[in-house]
């Protein structure tokens, strides 16, 4: 009786030890064990959270489920009451022509057989640069190409960034090279992307669109500021 | 006879030496400035790959010159022939024209394009891509060594323990005295303990204090998720696209600056450089293909979407319960703070992302080095105590949200806002970070 006591004693000790030992294993999927739940399952709707497993219960049928979804057609974001401002923020009229849909993956009922790439070129920018806002925009806009563009378009915005001198990447071009672009048209591109580069308009504001075509024509004349075009300045060198 | 030869090789040599580099030169420069932006050498980009496109035209039966048409005008080569026209057809996307190029500059960038060699210029400009980072380093796991180790020590310890006792009975048959065989290790231990009953008491005591302490620990720390680092459904590197690429992380965590999430990208932003780049070494190439399946983009040819897209699902790393309100747009674009603070420095991180530790964290250069763990509030809070938020704004008569505090500071309690500014530093938590109801609401 005492031996078979004993030897129980054992058996439960080891089996309590191994438990313990088990838990230490290091598994990088888990995030540990939830012995008090903290509120981490939010029952208000979270980004990125798989309602499937909510508070402690599996629900099958929201398992999975895309729950960022894209807005219905024609919705305006609300952006003040700065007129201008809601103005600026309206939808892009310009449409992508048919082609963009095998090129750059847009979806049907934003299609147009038009060619609005050339019809952009008459678009003026709504940000007109005036002595007051000229530093501010231009700032913004060097903190906005920083982030978004200097990758391939590199600092100097002459195609050579970082993506490219890696070997990752080839054929972005030199702004020095595309001074007969009209500033309608230079939004057209990022904001629907042409050739290799894909569209931007989904990542940016349409006020950050105009500020990055205001810090884009700085690369193609330095002094391009309140009342200095490019094309025109482009126009006199040719005819000096 | 061998005048004639010396003449025509002298003839050969200086045609050489005068017009193939100049060529050459020109052929090269021109395909970078002109031809660059939408085709490549030897892969299918906006165009097609341009390596021996004169022989393609020819075996596919185009009239000679035809191509020399095309470069200059596509639209006017496509009615004259019909190989032209079929060459329309490759991609929606149209040429532009070049009427300004002559057929000798042409020519010369064909004979450029056709002198290059495949995997030269990659090996020249691609060579800091080629690291072997994609091959994700499993960390070891130790565990086991512990465990063989522990049950080495234990048979050395009973091998050890036999080996006393017989000696100990020989000693005792030796002396003549008696030695109680019977006894076992456990009473054996109990004799001993019953003798040392002192310190055997104070040393148990200190144990039991020891292990009711770290067990009161370790209970605190439980739940806050730490060091996590779930596998995604593709390993992304965050080093290859940071570090060596030199992409800054708010072009992919895009809403980082206009939501309180940071956001992960849609594969339209993936898109915006994979429909060019499809990998290197198999490993990239599977991994690559993952985003095309998601995005619903064919690579054969010009390659073209599909319109059968298919999301990823991505694992959420960083999670704060439900009770804490915290803002990526207020700390990066008000406070200014740069992510490698919380996140880490991720042009280092070859495997996919995780909870950096603190330890980790505080290692990082320009970090503001901190002591509690990760994602406890402890972390805020301490990190709230030493941020400072820029004096820029007192100078000024502005209206942006900190004057506007700085401003009721000042009319509300003079002694306190001069307080405040004695170490010459204005805090977040002097400005109201220490508030409760600031996260908690």
């Amino acid at each position: 009786m005492k031996m078979k006591l004993k030897s129980m004693k054992i058996v439960a000790l080891s089996a309590l030890s191994i438990i313990v030992l088990a838990g230490c294993g290091a598994d990088k999927d888990s995030p540990g064990l939830e012995y008090m739940p903290d509120m981490y399952r939010s029952p208000a709707i979270e980004p990125y959270v798989d309602y499937g497993h909510m508070k402690e219960r599996e629900n099958m049928d929201s398992k999975n489920h895309l729950s960022a979804l894209v807005p219905p057609v024609g919705t305006i974001p609300y952006y003040g009451t700065d007129s201008a401002e809601v103005m600026l923020m309206l939808p892009y009229k310009r449409l992508p022509n048919v082609s963009f849909k095998e090129t750059h993956g847009v979806y049907d009922g934003m299609l147009t057989a038009e060619n609005e790439y050339e019809l952009a070129a008459a678009d003026v920018n709504p940000l007109t640069l005036t002595a007051d806002n000229a530093d501010a925009i231009f700032k913004e806009g060097k903190a906005l190409f920083t982030s978004n563009c200097a990758h391939c378009h590199g600092e100097k915005g002459n195609g050579e960034g970082p993506m490219v001198k890696s070997g990752a990447y080839t054929g972005v071009p030199d702004y020095a090279n595309l001074t007969n672009l009209s500033d309608g048209q230079i939004f057209y591109s990022i904001y629907y992307g042409k050739n290799m580069m894909g569209a931007h308009g989904p990542i940016l504001t349409k006020k950050e669109i105009w500020t990055l075509v205001h810090y884009v024509r700085k690369f193609q004349n330095p002094n391009y500021g309140p009342g200095v075009s490019v094309m025109a300045d482009t126009v006199n060198a040719q005819m000096q | 006879m061998f005048r004639i030869n010396v003449k025509w090789w002298i003839g050969i040599i200086a045609f050489v030496l005068s017009s193939t580099p100049i060529t050459f030169a020109q052929g090269d420069a021109l395909f970078k400035a002109k031809c660059s932006t939408c085709h490549q050498v030897f892969k299918n980009s906006t165009g097609p790959k341009l390596f021996e496109v004169r022989k393609k035209w020819e075996d596919g039966g185009a009239k000679p010159g035809t191509i020399f048409q095309w470069v200059k005008n596509w639209q006017v080569a496509v009615a004259q022939d019909d190989y032209a026209k079929s060459v329309e057809s490759w991609s929606p996307a149209a040429m532009s024209t070049f009427p300004d190029l002559t057929d000798e500059q042409i020519t010369s960038i064909f004979d450029w394009v056709d002198s290059q060699t495949e995997g030269g210029d990659q090996a020249a400009a691609g060579t800091a891509v080629a690291t072997p980072t994609d091959a994700t380093e499993e960390e070891s796991d130790l565990g086991w060594v512990w465990v063989v180790m522990a049950v080495i020590f234990v048979v050395i310890i009973l091998a050890v323990g036999g080996v006393r006792r017989q000696l100990k009975a020989a000693a005792a048959e030796a002396d003549g005295t008696s030695f109680d065989p019977g006894m076992s290790y456990g009473d054996e231990f109990k004799q001993w303990a019953w003798k040392n009953r002192k310190y055997v008491g104070i040393g148990g005591l200190v144990i039991v204090l020891a292990v009711i302490v770290t067990l009161f620990q370790s209970l605190y720390s439980i739940g806050v998720i730490d060091n996590y680092q779930p596998s995604q459904p593709i390993a992304f590197p965050h080093d290859m696209h940071t570090g060596v690429n030199g992409i800054d992380c708010k072009y992919c965590h895009n809403s980082v600056t206009k939501s309180r999430t940071a956001g992960l990208p849609t594969v339209n932003v993936c898109m915006n450089c994979h429909k060019q780049i499809n990998g290197r070494t198999p490993v990239q190439q599977e991994k690559i293909a993952k985003i095309y399946e998601a995005a619903g983009w064919s690579p054969e040819g010009a390659g073209k979407y599909t319109g059968e897209t298919k999301p990823i699902t991505w694992n959420k790393v960083h999670v704060l319960p439900d009770h804490v309100y915290f803002s990526h747009k207020q700390h990066v674009v008000v406070g200014g703070v740069d992510c490698k603070q919380c996140h880490g420095d991720m042009t280092k991180m070859t495997e996919t992302a995780k909870v950096q530790p603190v330890e980790e964290l505080n290692k990082v250069e320009g970090n503001i080095p901190l002591t509690k763990r990760t994602l406890t509030m402890g972390w805020c809070i301490e990190c709230h105590k030493e941020k400072e938020v820029s004096l820029g704004s007192l100078d000024t008569k502005k209206d942006g949200y900190y004057d506007e505090i700085h401003r009721r500071l000042m009319n509300n309690d003079k002694k306190l806002y001069e307080k405040y500014l004695e170490d010459g530093k204005v805090t977040v938590s002097e400005l109201g970070g220490w508030e409760c109801a600031k996260c908690h609401y």
